[in-house]
């Protein structure tokens, strides 16, 4: 008997974890991160090869259909998941494996500073050599997951909260500041032939977060 | 309609029958033994990472006490009193010395099964702060402690027969399932590459862009535009051996029946289809290790390429 109990069992666990692995826009349901560039260049190359198949679609046409897609798809997708989800939960078999989906070819570099005297300073840099104030645990791998979330739509939050704990930080190894600034320099990625002809690409820095600086008593 | 119906129920039985005992399989533990090692190493090394680096308090500590942001309560921090400096840390020092257990062998399922618990405490308190590979690890010791992989090559063998290896049969199941597992990573990540950018529609440039993404990055790529050309190929090969990842579970199959007729399996045969797929996956991997700080992605992923080999091939590779 209990060859077929094991039997069943494992064939649950495949099922299970099938299901759960097919490709889903699972942290892509937030219509705002659609707008960003990375993504609205995706959109603009899908447009332009459905046109040379011959489908007839404009860009706006095309984000429209793959939202109410996605929405439908991901109601289904929760229906058909809902009994495995303790499965998942205390056994750890989730199934995440969107990575590296496509390049962000608008990356966010997170720039932080001091004031001092009225004067702004950089201490940290993200992925600098010469800014590398709390470098290690701010470049550590996990953080760097935290970084990389934190440009995008939905997480302004998370960036204050870091913006605070930087404040909390920053009091204690520099007595002379009075505030913190956090803010992302975003620049494209330069193309191959950019790279080779030496063509400058130039970036600009997004909205600032400043806070002051929290001492200790 | 009734005549069919004792015919679709043969076929069902049968196979039925097939897979059940194809489950029922025995081997000795070598191959869950190793892969249990690995597992038991990656899991310690991917804590310890964060120890090392001074992050504990920043990714899994409230405001209050050291951390960015207020965590999340597993159920497991529930039980013993929340989320605090003394049971963060207490995790992870349970976490790291199940780790070791794993990895030495002692304590069998248990010891696996409290690594599994407190590595998905700690994950659970911060997920920004984790990544696929956490995933792999995490179905990794599931199936650890589903098989019974401290029967050789650990202190539970030597303590128990006086040696360090033994010949004890152990059910082949999790192996399979390991292989499976191994296999739905790459097709399922393949399917989900849906940029353009992975086809010739985007001019096969995605691993260009990637390898040039600063927060991944280890060091400056930018060197890599001269070399453009052999990133598209590289991007063509990936993609392509991602989704067509399944075969290798064909392959697998055609090598265990080789005295079955048929023109897939003698082909699959004869270009050792096993050995294309791990060369490519080793230089996949250590490509990404080079190039890109992932944590232990890498390292993960090639401790489940050893399931894709018998305990009897480990052993002749010993010898």
């Amino acid at each position: 008997m209990w060859p077929h109990i094991r039997t069943v069992l494992v064939t649950l666990h495949l099922i299970a974890i099938t299901l759960l692995a097919l490709p889903a826009p699972e942290g892509g349901m937030d219509r705002q991160s659609w707008q960003n560039p990375t993504v609205q260049e995706e959109l603009h190359a899908w447009t332009q090869t459905l046109n040379s198949c011959g489908i007839a679609i404009t860009q706006p046409e095309l984000e429209d259909r793959l939202w109410t897609f996605a929405q439908s798809y991901m109601a289904i997708r929760s229906e058909v998941l809902q009994p495995f989800l303790p499965y998942y939960h205390y056994c750890g078999t989730f199934q995440g494996w969107r990575m590296f989906v496509g390049p962000h070819r608008y990356p966010l570099v997170l720039h932080i500073e001091v004031a001092e005297h009225g004067q702004w300073r950089p201490i940290y840099v993200e992925r600098d050599a010469q800014y590398r104030w709390r470098a290690r645990q701010l470049n550590s791998y996990r953080f760097r997951a935290v970084l990389f979330r934190l440009g995008w739509p939905g997480y302004e939050g998370e960036l204050k909260r870091l913006a605070h704990w930087v404040a909390t930080e920053a009091a204690r190894d520099f007595p002379e500041a009075e505030q913190v600034r956090l803010r992302f320099y975003q620049r494209r990625t330069p193309s191959p032939d950019e790279v080779r002809a030496g063509a400058p690409i130039t970036g600009e820095f997004g909205p600032a977060l400043e806070v002051p600086l929290r001492r200790q008593p | 309609m009734s005549r069919y119906w004792p015919f679709r129920l043969t076929g069902f039985g049968r196979c039925w029958s097939n897979w059940v005992a194809f489950l029922d399989r025995q081997e000795p533990g070598t191959t869950l033994a190793l892969w249990r090692i690995a597992c038991g190493l990656c899991l310690v090394g991917t804590i310890a990472a964060v120890v090392l680096a001074g992050a504990v308090p920043l990714l899994w500590l409230p405001p209050a006490d050291g951390g960015y942001t207020q965590p999340a309560t597993p159920w497991l921090f529930r039980q013993i009193g929340g989320v605090t400096p003394a049971t963060v840390k207490g995790m992870v020092a349970l976490t790291l010395i199940a780790g070791v257990l794993t990895a030495v062998g002692l304590g069998g399922r248990i010891a696996v099964l409290a690594a599994l618990q407190g590595f998905l405490a700690l994950m659970g308190l911060n997920s920004d702060a984790t990544g696929g590979h956490d995933s792999v690890i995490s179905n990794g010791l599931w199936l650890l402690v589903l098989s019974r992989s401290t029967e050789t090559l650990s202190l539970d063998c030597r303590l128990r027969t006086g040696r360090w290896t033994s010949e004890r049969p152990v059910p082949a199941w999790p192996r399979y399932l390991a292989i499976f597992q191994l296999v739905l990573i790459y097709w399922s990540t393949g399917l989900h590459k849906m940029s353009a950018a992975w086809t010739p529609a985007g001019g096969f440039s995605a691993l260009y862009y990637i390898l040039q993404q600063p927060t991944w990055q280890r060091w400056d790529m930018s060197w890599l535009a001269w070399l453009y050309p052999l990133t598209q190929l590289g991007t063509a090969l990936t993609w392509v051996w991602e989704i067509t990842a399944p075969l290798l579970l064909l392959a697998l199959w055609y090598r265990a029946t080789p005295q079955r007729p048929g023109l897939f399996r003698r082909l699959f045969n004869r270009i050792n289809f096993r050995r294309l797929f791990v060369l490519m996956g080793v230089a996949v991997h250590v490509g990404i290790f080079v190039c890109l700080e992932v944590g232990p992605f890498s390292w993960i992923m090639l401790a489940f390429y050893i399931c894709l080999y018998r305990p009897e091939e480990w052993r002749i590779g010993w010898r």
